[in-house]
């Protein structure tokens, strides 16, 4: 059962804001409602105006510049869209990959990637994802527009670098360069993932060129194991290597003791999913093997 | 005379499928009754706490509210139920004993209305000392939950005198020799201690009742398993003729026990008695968890052997988690006892067995009870028995097992089931012979588990002048198929199709007393009595054409929904116009079983021994643990399948839940407080947790005691799949001695030598 | 916090729809659940709550032919669209194929998961009419049923997809 709340039904991101900005903490951004129902269901919070972004048009578009080789998301593009997008399968298969695990269809159905990445729920699956992408958010108010690499976008448990008024407008994806491929690996016991993993290889003539390693769910945020991407630059994706790097992200993760399991079990999920990842975007890098 | 209605044996479709599928089958929660409120529950946020004062004037002020009750409105009845202990206040009077506990109920015109009110009652609390674990419970100078010289027995206890001791509510021995001396004899010792987790049941349906008073009679329509049991508390609580309470059940979004006996109604009748209008309560999940859960336990077993494999002696010392009040715990510790010794044939065994009130919410049964708890644990004995004098883990049990007729245990039933045909069933699905595939572990689990509850039930088969059969009994339809099965019974004894026979749900105003539905036994007991009233009929209906050809009744043959007679037949709208002269009346008959009744005896109890039997095939990521199901294999030892896939179908779903029981689910609690109380954190079986592939066999022996020779079944699975995963482990070197079997579990059991072993597990009260 | 309070002001929103193919018109409050909305005020009664969390899928509806959980949905956010509950499913008295394989193969026990598990299908099938048993078992993933273990409903949902196995017993290899 809900509290009692007022909707409103913006038709600009201006005005959007500046109902954010009139209600204070009074109010949330409706999107896809699955997560903010459901904390308001749970009486975890209470909102007395709810701002309907989807009346926004065009923020569930997604678009491709081939002349910039990037993908633009709107924010409103539910998991499901990208599940199923041709344009998504086309340019960014792992992003596909990825979606089709999140949540189970109904959350699918409903929930955005917008919504998903502005909660910032902990065991978030796009997080791990578009952080290791370095995924650029546009975000915007009624007075200015900018953009925020997630990396300073996701600032921790349910925190977020938008300022009161802003909203998140969409999310834009560079795309990998043909030698660069991806893997994303989770571990679920519950309905949200235990520990998320994932890895992006770019390979020049059997060499690591680039790695992004981003680790999630484990600790309060997703993280990149920056110190297991520098290992593996420059060399050759070999079993010890994805060994060491793995167990590096390990390291650098943060875990907590919760009810998906001990710290302890944790840091060694990350090492497992680390390690599998890995070897899956370097075997997919090097063309050996497609994404499912 | 021949009745071929060929009305068993076959698989035909369910009665209520249709209803089902289409979104008309109506259950508690679907009833709208004119000026119904709707009903919330206040509950405790303490383990133990004295109720200093409810204050409820903000809520009662609050416009929209009816009625808030609280202990104080009780004054004018004795509040305290409980089938086998009346222990428990239907809402806390002065004391609340476990986080969760009813301290104030609302009833309101609508939902939000009734939430809101509950925020505006004000409770003075005085923190009580509490006992949150069975250990703290066992101490010394643990608090009392209880504190009284005698408890009070309930309506339907049976138990013997209660004392309680401490914390202990119910105690439970069984024995047969002298154990001390076999050990001292044994070439094999087992031993060890072992952990079973709280498990919640989540039938779909949380608990719903919605309650209405008349004057001085009252009407429940609730999601329960047992309508008369209900009625009986009900009635005694609330001072009333029997026959002034109505129970009645629509159709149960699944039980498994969690909806039998008293649950929700009390709070409901009472509140709708304060609000002078219908009500409604309807649990949500984190209220049905802490309503009724499966007991967690503690148990230190030990088996012992000769070296030729021979078992001996087997002792068992188990403390069961109650919670704060009995519910059917004391069942639970005396069928946890039965169950302990296992199949075999020793020659001593000692079981002690105890019921521990703690400071949680309030444990009763579940699927298997008993059975599910010790099996996996007595097996493993059994298998390491094997390992240790090398033989074979089928061989073992070929050698050792109890054969038909062989006690069980002291003054019970005789076994009534070929447990040795099962087992080989058992390993012959898993290709137990052939090589497994490298880093495959292969198990399997036998075990007994009595059944039957008490043997007392009752239906009428009415037949109407339109041929049509309107069957009368008061099972509860809680998904196990008990309207179509009971149905093919009166197919098979009148020759009529299972279409022309309606089975109404249970109304304890209209459907004649049944016991309960529980403990697998009513295709066999309800069963036996629906086919001793269709047999009436029968009789009735062949006196009569008897009577109109001037023949004998055994020179007649029913067929088709008519009686025969050579070439010439009457249909049963013409034997009933024969029997009244007139296109109307019908033709009743009504059936009855008592404990004398039946093949074997049921007074000594059980009525039956269930046979739990499992086979697993598994695999273990070495990574993180996670066991993978290639195959599981139950056997369904049914004695006569009235509908072979019904049958199936509750042996998977028995499956699945013993999947969920072995591999992950667990209620977790800190201080007494449930931290998983939703689904997001409780996980149960889905779809993707199918095994690789099941396999389901039918054993019919016709060794019941019931019609046909039929016997339940629907449990076993449960408790067999459990130990066969646990053996299957320990085949692959991880031996374990807690359940649940998570991935991080496993993981640390692999690396036992290089990964620090944690003693006290994350959140986690040691039971 | 004191929520929903009678007598408090309760802002209110006209919505129009379609259910099951019949237009609908309601005034509703925006925090009323779709699961209410249909129960409540359209008696529609085979959409259930259980979890309540959108993780059993019991309260499945579909919106657009899109599966949601009706217990976290807002009516309000049904406005405009169709909505179909497992009562708009047979047409004119016949039962569609779903429905019927459901019967055929034992899928039903309880009940209470099965008009969300039949939508669910249902959604999936209209997308991909051929699906492997991977792809029914990953939909069919947020729909929780605990009587029957599941077996029966991945084989009712395969005879209808044809996907090669309709016919499937007990025992067969699951993947």
């Amino acid at each position: 059962m809900l509290g009692i709340f007022q909707i409103h039904e913006p038709d600009s991101i201006e005005e959007a804001s500046s109902l954010l900005k009139e209600y204070g903490y009074e109010a949330a951004v409706y999107a896809g409602g699955t997560e903010l129902l459901l904390v308001m269901k749970e009486k975890l919070a209470h909102y007395s105006h709810l701002v309907n972004i989807k009346t926004i048009p065009g923020l569930d578009e997604i678009s491709f510049d081939p002349e910039a080789r990037t993908l633009r998301i709107g924010a409103l593009t539910t998991h499901r869209q990208l599940e199923h997008s041709s344009l998504i399968a086309e340019h960014a298969p792992l992003l596909a990959e990825m979606e089709s695990t999140v949540g189970n269809v109904r959350v699918r159905a409903m929930g955005t990637i917008g919504g998903n990445l502005c909660f910032a729920e902990p065991h978030s699956d796009p997080a791990t994802l578009l952080l290791a992408w370095d995924a650029v958010l546009e975000v915007g108010s009624d007075e200015a527009r900018r953009r925020i690499p997630i990396a300073d976008f996701l600032l921790g448990m349910f925190e977020t670098a938008l300022q009161p008024g802003e909203i998140l407008i969409d999310v834009h994806l560079q795309l990998l360069p043909a030698n660069a491929a991806g893997a994303y690996r989770k571990f679920s016991t519950h309905e949200r993932p235990t520990a998320t993993v994932a890895a992006l290889l770019q390979l020049e003539q059997g060499v690591i060129a680039d790695a992004r390693l981003a680790v999630g769910s484990v600790g309060p945020a997703a993280f990149r194991a920056k110190e297991a991407e520098e290992m593996l630059r420059g060399q050759q994706p070999q079993e010890e290597l994805i060994a060491s790097a793995a167990e590096s992200a390990s390291r650098a993760a943060d875990p907590v003791d919760d009810l998906h399991g001990s710290a302890e079990y944790k840091r060694h999920l990350v090492r497992v999913l680390a390690a599998e990842a890995l070897d899956l975007a370097a075997r997919r890098a090097q063309a050996e093997v497609d994404y499912d | 005379m021949t009745a071929s209605g060929s009305g068993i044996g076959r698989s035909v479709p369910r009665v209520d499928a249709r209803e089902k599928v289409t979104g008309q089958a109506r259950f508690a929660g679907d009833l709208k009754l004119p000026g119904m409120l709707h009903g919330k529950v206040l509950r405790s946020i303490y383990p133990h706490a004295r109720i200093l004062g409810v204050d409820v004037s903000k809520a009662e002020a609050l416009p929209g509210v009816v009625a808030v009750l609280t202990g104080a409105d009780l004054l004018d009845i004795d509040p305290y139920y409980g089938h086998s202990i009346k222990d428990r206040p239907l809402i806390a009077i002065d004391r609340v004993r476990f986080v969760g506990e009813p301290v104030a109920a609302v009833a309101a015109e609508d939902e939000a209305t009734a939430e809101a009110a509950l925020n505006l009652i004000e409770v003075e609390y005085e923190v009580l000392p509490a006992a949150t674990t069975m250990q703290a419970a066992l101490a010394e100078d643990a608090p009392l939950l209880h504190e009284v010289e005698k408890l009070r027995p309930g309506l339907f206890h049976g138990l013997g005198e209660l004392r309680p001791q401490g914390n202990i509510c119910y105690q439970h021995t069984i024995a047969r020799g002298e154990v001390a001396e076999a050990f001292e004899r044994a070439d094999i010792v087992v031993e060890g201690e072992y952990t079973f987790p709280a498990v919640y049941q989540y039938a779909m349906e949380p608990h719903t009742a919605v309650a209405q008073w008349e004057g001085d009679q009252v009407t429940v329509w609730a999601s329960c398993q047992h309508p008369y049991l209900v009625r009986a508390e009900l009635a005694d609580l609330f001072g009333l003729p029997v026959t002034d309470v109505r129970v009645i059940v629509p159709y149960v979004g699944g039980g498994f026990g969690s909806k039998s006996y008293t649950k929700m109604e009390p709070i409901t009748v009472a509140l709708a008695r304060k609000a002078r209008r219908p009500v409604r309560i309807a649990n949500r999940v984190d209220e049905a968890m802490v309503t009724t859960r499966r007991h967690n336990m503690v148990c230190r077993m030990r088996t012992a052997a000769s070296a030729d494999g021979t078992l001996l002696a087997r002792q068992v010392s188990l403390w069961l988690d109650t919670g704060a009040y009995a519910d059917n715990g004391p069942r639970v510790v005396a069928t946890a006892a039965d169950a302990a010794p296992g199949p075999y044939r020793w020659e001593s065994f000692h079981v002690d067995a105890y019921g521990v009130y703690t400071n949680r919410p309030p444990s009763g049964s579940y699927r298997a009870f008993g059975a599910t708890h010790l099996q996996w644990i007595g097996e493993s004995q059994v298998d390491e028995v094997a390992r240790r004098a090398g033989i074979d883990r089928v061989e073992i049990r070929l050698c050792n097992l109890l054969r038909p007729g062989e006690e069980v245990r002291p003054g019970g039933k005789p076994l009534d089931a070929d447990l040795v045909g099962d087992v080989r069933k058992i390993a012959e699905a898993l290709d137990w012979d052939s090589p497994k595939p490298p880093g495959t572990g292969r198990g399997l689990g036998v075990g007994l588990l009595a059944a039957g509850a008490r043997p007392v039930s009752t239906a009428i088969v009415r037949l109407q002048a339109d041929g049509t059969a309107l069957l009368l009994v008061s099972t509860t339809e809680m998904g196990q198929g008990a309207r179509t099965v009971l149905s093919q019974l009166v197919s098979e004894e009148l020759a009529l199709p299972v279409e022309r026979i309606k089975v109404p749900g249970g109304d304890t105003n209209v459907t004649p007393y049944d016991r309960s539905t529980g403990a697998s036994r009513s295709t066999t007991l309800a069963g036996k009595a629906v086919q001793r009233a269709a047999r009436q009929v029968r009789d009735e209906l062949l006196a009569i054409a008897g009577e109109h050809w001037g023949v004998a009744p055994h020179a007649l043959e029913l067929r088709q929904g008519a009686v025969w007679y050579g070439g010439k037949s009457l249909t049963f709208p013409d034997l009933i116009h024969e029997r009244f002269g007139f296109s109307g009346g019908e033709i009743i008959g009504h059936g009855t079983v008592r404990p004398e009744a039946g093949k074997g005896s049921y007074a000594a109890g059980p009525v039956f021994w269930e046979v739990c039997i499992g086979g697993a095939e598994v695999r273990v990521d070495p990574g993180t643990g996670r066991i993978h199901i290639l195959k599981l294999v139950s056997v369904a030892d049914v004695g006569h399948a009235v509908n072979p896939e019904l049958v199936e179908a509750q042996e998977m779903g028995a499956s699945m839940q013993g999947l969920g029981n072995a591999l992950f689910e667990e209620m977790v609690f800190d201080e007494g407080q449930i931290l998983n109380s939703t689904l997001l954190d409780y996980h149960v079986p889905t779809i993707e947790d199918l095994p690789d592939a099941f396999i389901s066999r039918l054993v019919e022996n016709e060794d019941g005691p019931g019609a046909y020779g039929i016997k339940g079944v629907g449990e076993g699975a449960l408790a067999g799949v459990p130990a066969a995963v646990v053996n299957a482990l320990a085949d692959l070197g991880i031996k374990v001695n807690e359940l649940p079997l998570t991935p991080e579990r496993i993981w640390r059991a692999l690396h036992a030598s290089d990964v620090p072993q944690r003693q006290e597990p994350i959140f986690k009260e040691n039971p | 916090m004191t929520e929903g309070l009678i007598g408090q002001e309760r802002p209110l929103v006209t919505i129009s729809l379609r259910v099951n193919g019949e237009p609908v018109e309601a005034v509703i409050e925006p925090r009323e659940l779709l699961l209410d909305f249909l129960r409540d005020r359209l008696g529609l009664m085979g959409a259930k709550r259980s979890c309540d969390t959108q993780v059993c899928g019991a309260c499945t509806v579909l919106l657009d032919d899109l599966p949601v959980s009706a217990c976290c949905t807002l009516a309000y956010e049904a406005r405009g669209r169709e909505v179909l509950t497992i009562e708009g499913l047979a047409q004119d008295g016949a039962l569609h194929p779903l429905q019927q394989a459901f019967i055929e193969h034992t899928a039903v026990q309880c009940g209470f998961c099965t008009s969300g598990m039949i939508l669910t299908a249902r959604s999936l099938l209209q997308d991909h009419p051929r699906p492997t048993r991977q792809e029914i078992r990953h939909y069919l993933k947020g729909n929780l049923c605990r009587c029957t273990g599941y077996w029966n409903i991945l084989k009712a949902v395969e005879s209808v997809a044809g996907s090669g196995r309709q016919r499937g017993r007990v025992g067969e290899e699951a993947t």
